[in-house]
């Protein structure tokens, strides 16, 4: 294989990987927008949570970050559920821009008492399989970023069993379609919304997790990934877990090339600029429901 | 969003405008450098809500990425003085008139949008301009530029002061005008109104290139006051933001209910920081999240209940919670 | 030539047939009802003559302009003007505001906000809104909606005005009275178009009745002989032949 082509394929390997993680992190941002109607600007901060956690567990408890995984993913579901519960079920019928307020102040609060109580001093996790790579042929496959798209194929595929065969998912899709019929119906709807975000939550600290082994941690980090959640629910469709699996996975492609072909300064202008072309062309992504978006 | 259409202040409400405006000029003469310095940061945000109201408030379409305007509005005076040495007001002209460029260009692509979609895609062009920003040589890349120092502060002051004046006058005259008329009737049911004989786009890019204008000012005004300008300083969200807030609070679709959103909000964020540099931006969120929660309709709201604050606090969460 | 023509309109949405080949013909200061059951087509026609989807195949002119491809603006300022079947007002708006709007922008000449808004209220006055002319739109009763969906018709200062189901859900003496009002703006020259379940309105209003059944014109012709025809009577039917239109559920 010729070097050009070997970088070529690295790349996408790369890009892949990373998408992974993309992937993981978009998933419970596309489920609260595709279900609840709100647009989680404090996704990232929960991310941001569960890279804490999983750094707290790690350094003080000695815990393997990705055995710890369960553990990062139950606290931000123990947090997401009275969160949205008794304070984003207050507002939750009231318009977009509403919400999407309410979440930016919830955004600053969460960023801004992590500020407080840990510092901006950038945390890291390394645990002894961080360098490691798998050979395969020329190709250097780095194992946390394995482990990464792995769990995300993992998540995406429980959650969509959840979602499509289960009785909550059931009952999740129902309240999403028609709150009002499904509170005429008798589902408890302060709750499903409650659990939907709680899980939702629970991906984004997960997705945290991940992010932990192979990225710096520090409060302001989760800005970039509420940014990265809106493009791959842009690309994927919103509300569909398949989507948002395919979505991260261009982005990470679209991202590791565009790092390759321009430098590594280019990255968000592609992936905007991809994202307002798709905006135009196809806006409801490549698995999501056309809808009539009446502004 | 709510606007009952506009009203007519008359000879007492302009009384009082020009009595406000008279106070404010004073107020270099009469108060230190500290409140002039404060109050002409509360102007700025009071121009950024009114002008994030033309195209927010009045025409409905949610700008998240208005910061994109700020930015080219300081780099583009910043360049100017820099490189070509010009003076401050031209630059800053040539500031807003190439936001308005800027604004119907792109206004042209993303106002066909709604929306979510036109919160995104308005975000996603600030952070392209952020990031081409950072690569371009002429901007200082990631390092910024340093603008020449100016003599005196008081005119910053100035400055921002006419800014938000034609700021506020813009929102007065806006919706009394014809333009006014179609882009209500854009934001009440764009359908209807094209039925009617309104072609909707003409007028978003208008509310949107007049609300680009004023972030430019800003921005323009921004980068000479603190002399030093780097791509995620002016290219930040947290401006739109703050502009939100402040315009949804004091009222949205009104003249003077971002300028008041703003004063409020502002003062309490200077008070926050006095009490606690640590905590006020915690103190901040908590203060939105409370806002938003129990007084969404904003000021308006709590000037007009009064009495009966709380049953209409309790009415406003009936229909908005679940 | 008739004001307006529409020369074999069809509109595919995927495989569904929604209107089939239909031409119709308005002739100035017409009155033509246009009825058919539920899901005949008769809104989606009203939509590809205004503009609001393109047709699939098809043509129409009015007043002699070519309307396929023009967007709905420019075709409510040649003077052709249509009500929803569910009201659109702007609901924050005072209902002189919202009649106000039309009047600015129907073309040439534009008045300007103070004209439009005394304009507002003679047209008001007309549909019997006068009264409620300062109120939000969204304090409006269903019938003073309808008033108000034509209130803003009227101000385009139209040729021809498509009415889509103005009086469904009103009592008898509102339609009564809807049917007074209609008479009156068909006196100012105004053709119509009046599409109808309430048979009674039709039959009293038009000169010509069309009907469509499955998107296609199976009749056309005065309103008595067109609602005592076979084919009319099947469609609304089946092949129930005792009863016809008339004493059908709407």
């Amino acid at each position: 294989m010729s070097a050009a082509a070997q970088i070529a394929l690295q790349n996408a390997v790369n890009g892949l990987l990373i998408g992974g993680t993309y992937a993981t992190v978009a998933v419970g941002f596309s489920l609260v927008w595709g279900t609840l109607n709100v647009v989680n600007i404090a996704h990232g901060a929960l991310v941001m949570l569960g890279a804490y956690v999983t750094y707290w567990l790690f350094s003080l408890y000695h815990i393997d970050p990705l055995l710890a995984l369960p553990l990062t993913g139950a606290a931000l579901f123990a947090l997401g559920y009275p969160l949205q519960r008794f304070v984003i079920n207050q507002v939750i019928r009231a318009s977009f821009l509403i919400t999407f307020l309410l979440t930016f102040g919830l955004d600053l609060l969460i960023t801004n008492l992590a500020l407080a109580a840990w510092t901006a001093d950038i945390r890291s996790v390394t645990t002894s399989y961080s360098g490691w790579s798998l050979a395969a042929g020329p190709l250097a496959l780095p194992v946390v970023r394995i482990a990464g798209l792995g769990i995300a194929v993992l998540a995406a595929g429980l959650l969509h069993l959840l979602m499509t065969r289960s009785r909550l998912g059931g009952a999740i899709r129902a309240t999403a379609s028609d709150l009002e019929a499904a509170r005429l119906m008798g589902i408890p709807t302060a709750h499903v919304y409650a659990l939907t975000f709680a899980i939702a939550a629970a991906t984004a600290g997960i997705a945290g997790g991940l992010i932990s082994l192979s990225f710096p941690i520090y409060p302001a980090m989760g800005a970039g990934y509420t940014l990265i959640a809106f493009v791959v629910c842009v690309l994927g469709g919103l509300g569909s877990v398949p989507g948002a699996l395919a979505g991260g996975l261009i982005l990470g492609l679209l991202q590791t090339y565009a790092a390759w072909w321009l430098g590594p300064n280019f990255d968000n202008i592609v992936a905007f600029s991809v994202l307002i072309l798709v905006l135009l062309v196809r806006p409801a992504g490549l698995f999501g429901r056309a809808r009539r978006f009446r502004g | 969003m709510r606007g009952q259409g506009p009203h007519r202040p008359g000879a007492a409400g302009a009384i009082l405008a020009a009595a406000a405006l008279a106070a404010a000029l004073a107020v270099p003469a009469l108060a230190g450098t500290y409140y002039v310095r404060v109050i002409t940061g509360i102007f700025m945000f009071g121009l950024l809500a009114s002008g994030w109201n033309l195209i927010g408030g009045y025409t409905g379409y949610p700008d998240f990425g208005a910061a994109a305007f700020i930015g080219i509005g300081a780099y583009t005076t910043g360049i100017l003085m820099l490189h070509a040495h010009l003076a401050f007001a031209p630059a800053l002209a040539a500031g807003g008139l190439l936001s308005i460029a800027a604004a119907a260009a792109m206004g042209s692509v993303l106002l066909r949008l709604r929306g979510h979609y036109f919160a995104i895609a308005s975000l996603g062009f600030m952070i392209v301009l952020q990031q081409l920003a950072a690569n371009l040589e002429i901007t200082g890349g990631g390092s910024g530029m340093n603008l020449p120092v100016a003599r005196n502060f008081t005119t910053f002051y100035y400055w921002t002061l006419a800014a938000l004046t034609l700021a506020v006058a813009a929102g007065y005259v806006l919706p009394r005008s014809r333009a006014g008329y179609a882009i209500a009737a854009i934001r009440e049911n764009q359908d209807a109104a094209q039925v009617l004989g309104i072609a909707p786009l003409p007028y978003k890019i208008l509310a949107y290139a007049a609300s680009a204008f004023f972030f430019g000012i800003a921005g323009g005004i921004y980068a000479y006051w603190f002399t030093f300008v780097d791509p995620p300083t002016v290219f930040n969200v947290d401006f739109t933001i703050q502009a939100i807030v402040m315009t949804l609070f004091g009222g949205p679709g009104t003249a003077l209910g971002p300028l008041a959103g703003a004063v409020v909000l502002k003062s309490l964020d200077v008070l926050l920081t006095n009490i606690s540099v640590f905590l006020h931006n915690v103190f901040f969120g908590a203060l939105v999240c409370l806002l938003v929660i129990f007084a969404p309709r904003g000021l308006a709201e709590i000037v007009r209940a009064r009495g009966g604050l709380i049953e209409a606090i309790r009415a406003d969460l009936r229909e908005s919670r679940i | 030539m008739a004001l307006l023509e529409g020369r074999g309109l069809t509109k595919l949405f995927g495989r569904l047939v929604a209107v089939d080949h239909v031409d119709l013909a308005v002739e100035p200061g017409e009155i033509v009802g246009l009825i058919g059951p539920n899901g005949a087509g008769k809104t989606t026609l009203v939509n590809l003559i205004t503009g609001l989807e393109a047709p699939t195949d098809g043509a129409v002119t009015f007043d002699g302009h070519p309307l396929r491809g023009r967007q709905p603006p420019a075709i409510a300022r040649l003077g052709l003007a249509r009500t929803f079947q569910i009201a659109q007002p702007f609901r924050t708006m005072t209902v002189r505001q919202n009649v106000a709007v039309p009047a600015l922008f129907r073309g040439d000449p534009a008045p300007g906000v103070a004209a439009a808004l005394r304009e507002a209220d003679a047209v008001l006055e007309i549909v019997g809104l006068g009264p409620k002319r300062d109120l939000p739109a969204r304090a409006l009763t269903t019938p003073d909606l309808r008033r108000l969906e034509l209130a803003k018709a009227l101000a385009l200062r139209p040729r021809l005005m498509l009415l889509d189901e103005v009086m469904a859900g009103l009592t008898p003496t509102e339609v009564d009275a809807a049917m007074e009002m209609l008479r009156r703006i068909n006196a100012r020259g105004i053709a119509l178009v009046v599409i109808e379940h309430v048979l009674r309105a039709v039959m009293g209003l038009s000169h010509r009745v069309v009907v469509l059944h499955h998107g296609r014109k199976i009749a056309e012709g005065a309103p008595a002989q067109v609602t005592a025809a076979p084919e009319v009577i099947r469609a609304y039917l089946g092949a129930d032949q005792d009863a016809g239109p008339g004493s059908a559920p709407p």
